[in-house]
């Protein structure tokens, strides 16, 4: 549905605006807001998607953003709009819009970005968080606890590290190596990928292998590097995005109806399925 | 012993004898055509052989996926003589993106045709821009001539981002054809420079009119008719590509005719197009090895295919990329297996497309899908990815390297 179909009454409807979905939409990102986009209608919820491309405005309402991944190249042109975006992304921020952001986004949505250059982007702040680009590749699947949703799997694929101070990771590590390299005994599945990837981790050692925390879940501010498009294989992520936006309007997320519960048995068998058996590079 | 498997011959070469594979390829006459992309370089490979050897020359090439170094060796070790030398005028050599840059000095190819770059397997090469920085170290190495797609956003202007001098020709397809294809050519994104518009150069070799496999393309005045190994824009550009550079090697020896009659002679290659016998029944095969594989061959269906079974494992180790994939040319699928099995079924599910059944075990999987009554149409249709592709051949007791017989 284009964004006039779906404009009739921002008011009656949830608001998802989604952030440069050309140049930050590698590895199905997409996919992320077309499955909050049926997971909200066949509840009965409806849905507005902007999608906010170079240089337009942001729409005066917004329940959800999405900011998808992308290549550095992509992230380098999209640098160019954010200013724009910045102050009134941080005005929603503060106000318990819900976030969530993946990879280049996520990285873009923080405090700064360090290319391998040395060259320093600033971010749009959003995010309290810190970017260096380079250092090793990792590449595999990815299993994260979370307190809050269990386990969470995705694929990670990223040659750079976040650092989110002593803010709330969105789990620990169980398989894969989430925000910054962890090496040395028992670092397992992390040094395994770093190896892998042919890279040199000399000098890397920036957490304890037990450690290993991925991603950054503040208040109603969610950033990760879990792919798979992250949604797709944990609708209970998904699902508390909705809820916590349709709570900031008083609502609730009706229960699940016989399609979704459907689709969530076979997201379970796909968790079960990576979970069991993850593999790297 | 040969095959696109058996690469340990040619790793052993390797290491005894590491000159071995430049050493034998060099004393070849006309020299080498290194073939790289994304998609489509077994298929041109195929192509290009055929048309120079219409054209009279004997060709050496590697067989469909013996890509990498080692497999490269082994084609050469099944076919050289005694005495070291291979009997071939020329050779004409498909190469891996992530190896081209090393494969390309050492072979020191003359010709390098590029055909594409698309989204493909982030997982080995993390991003496009990698890829394209590759190829451009492969295109550097020809010596005499380069052809590139000038419908592809980062191969229409390589030839002015890389240094030295050599010639340089396009192919392509009509604006028209291109704007008819539901999701066009599927080139990689290109980001942040200012650039040369996709079709803006001329073309030596265009896609002027597409059939059911088959196409016509316009070459130097002429219009000749070729047969292509499956419907869709795709396969008539790899024609396109292999025939640009048929016309660059053979020079002013080159005949348009003779496209026809090789294009026309040449069995698929397995599982591009590929259309099976199994026990009296037509099973097409469909290999989804990346997006635009994946989103090309469904867009050139004829029609809704009526039973369909998807198999894809580790080989595909990250399927984020589906949710890019318009799968609404599938009315259902009946069967799904490998063990990204259960992802895909959560991507049809959210597509709206029916599921039959989910079933981890390959072979419990595809003797449900075989035991389907027969289709009106008489063809059943099959969605793989490679590693899954190469494995059910097997299973449906297809041992031969090239498609069609049966072992």
């Amino acid at each position: 549905m284009t964004d006039t179909e779906r404009a009739s009454s921002a008011a009656d409807r949830l608001n998802i605006l989604h952030l440069f979905p050309r140049t930050l939409g590698m590895n199905g990102e997409n996919g992320n807001v077309e499955i909050l986009v049926r997971r909200a209608e066949s509840r009965g919820v409806s849905v507005s998607v902007k999608r906010y491309e170079d240089g337009d405005s942001l729409p005066a309402s917004v329940d959800l953003v999405f900011i998808g991944s992308g290549p550095v190249s992509a992230q380098l042109e999209t640098y160019a709009w954010l200013p724009v975006v910045a102050p009134p992304l941080r005005a929603l921020a503060a106000h318990g819009v819900p976030f969530l952001a993946v990879g280049a986004g996520f990285q873009l949505l923080g405090r700064s970005v360090t290319l391998v250059d040395g060259t320093e982007l600033t971010g749009a702040g959003v995010f309290p968080v810190t970017t260096v680009v380079g250092g090793e590749r990792v590449v595999g699947d990815f299993v994260v606890s979370s307190p809050k949703l269990g386990t969470l799997v995705g694929f990670e694929n990223r040659g750079s590290s976040v650092s989110i101070g002593d803010a709330t990771p969105l789990g620990s590590v169980v398989y894969g190596r989430g925000n910054l390299p962890a090496l040395g005994p028992g670092a397992s599945a992390g040094a395994a990928a770093v190896a892998a990837s042919g890279a040199n981790a000399d000098g890397t050692v920036l957490v304890a292998p037990d450690d290993r925390a991925e991603g950054f879940w503040v208040g109603n501010l969610i950033g990760t590097h879990l792919h798979g498009p992250v949604l797709a294989n944990n609708p209970a992520l998904a699902d508390w995005l909705l809820e916590a936006a349709l709570a900031r309007r008083g609502e609730t997320l009706p229960a699940a109806p016989a399609d979704l519960v459907e689709i969530d048995r076979r997201a379970a068998k796909a968790r079960e399925t990576i979970a069991s058996a993850p593999l790297s590079e | 012993m040969r095959g696109g498997g058996s690469a340990i011959p040619g790793t052993v070469a390797l290491r005894i004898a590491p000159r071995f594979l430049e050493d034998t390829i060099s004393a070849i006459p006309r020299g080498v055509v290194a073939i790289s992309g994304s998609n489509g370089k077994s298929t041109t490979t195929n192509m290009l052989a055929a048309i120079l050897r219409e054209h009279g020359l004997k060709v050496f090439t590697n067989p469909s996926g013996g890509n990498l170094p080692q497999g490269i060796a082994s084609s050469v070790l099944s076919q050289v003589s005694l005495g070291g030398k291979l009997d071939a005028d020329i050779a004409i050599l498909e190469v891996d993106e992530g190896y081209g840059p090393r494969l390309a000095k050492l072979l020191k190819p003359r010709t390098v045709l590029l055909l594409n770059i698309q989204i493909d397997q982030l997982n080995r090469y993390h991003e496009p821009d990698r890829v394209v920085r590759m190829l451009e170290q492969v295109a550097m190495t020809s010596t005499t001539s380069l052809i590139l797609n000038r419908d592809d956003n980062h191969l229409v202007d390589m030839d002015r981002r890389i240094p030295g001098d050599r010639e340089v020709s396009f192919f392509g397809a009509s604006p028209e054809l291109i704007a008819g294809a539901a999701h066009g050519v599927a080139s990689a994104d290109r980001f942040g420079d200012a650039h040369a518009e996709v079709g803006a150069r001329e073309a030596a070799v265009t896609v002027t009119d597409l059939g059911d496999s088959q196409a016509v393309l316009a070459v130097d005045g002429h219009d000749i008719a070729v047969r292509l190994p499956a419907r869709g824009l795709h396969y008539a550009l790899d024609a396109a590509g292999a025939t640009a550079t048929a016309r660059s090697v053979m020079g002013a020896a080159f005949r348009p005719g003779l496209v026809t009659a090789a294009l026309n002679g040449l069995s698929t290659v397995y599982g591009r197009g590929e259309l099976l016998q199994v026990a009296g029944e037509s099973i097409e095969i469909i290999m989804m090895k990346n997006p635009a594989s994946l989103q090309l061959n469904l867009d050139s269906l004829g029609s809704t295919p009526e039973q369909v079974f998807m198999a894809v494992d580790e080989g595909t180790p990250d399927p984020s990329w589906i949710y890019d994939i318009d799968f609404s040319s599938l009315s259902h699928v009946d069967v799904i297996t490998g063990s990204k099995a259960w992802q895909f079924a959560v991507r049809l599910g959210y597509a709206d497309i029916p599921v039959g059944s989910v079933d981890l075990d390959v072979r419990a999987a595809l003797k449900r899908f075989l035991a389907l009554p027969r289709p009106a149409n008489g063809r059943k249709t099959m969605i793989l990815n490679y590693e899954q592709m190469m494995g059910i051949r097997k299973i449906l007791g297809f041992k031969e390297l090239e498609g069609g017989g049966q072992a």
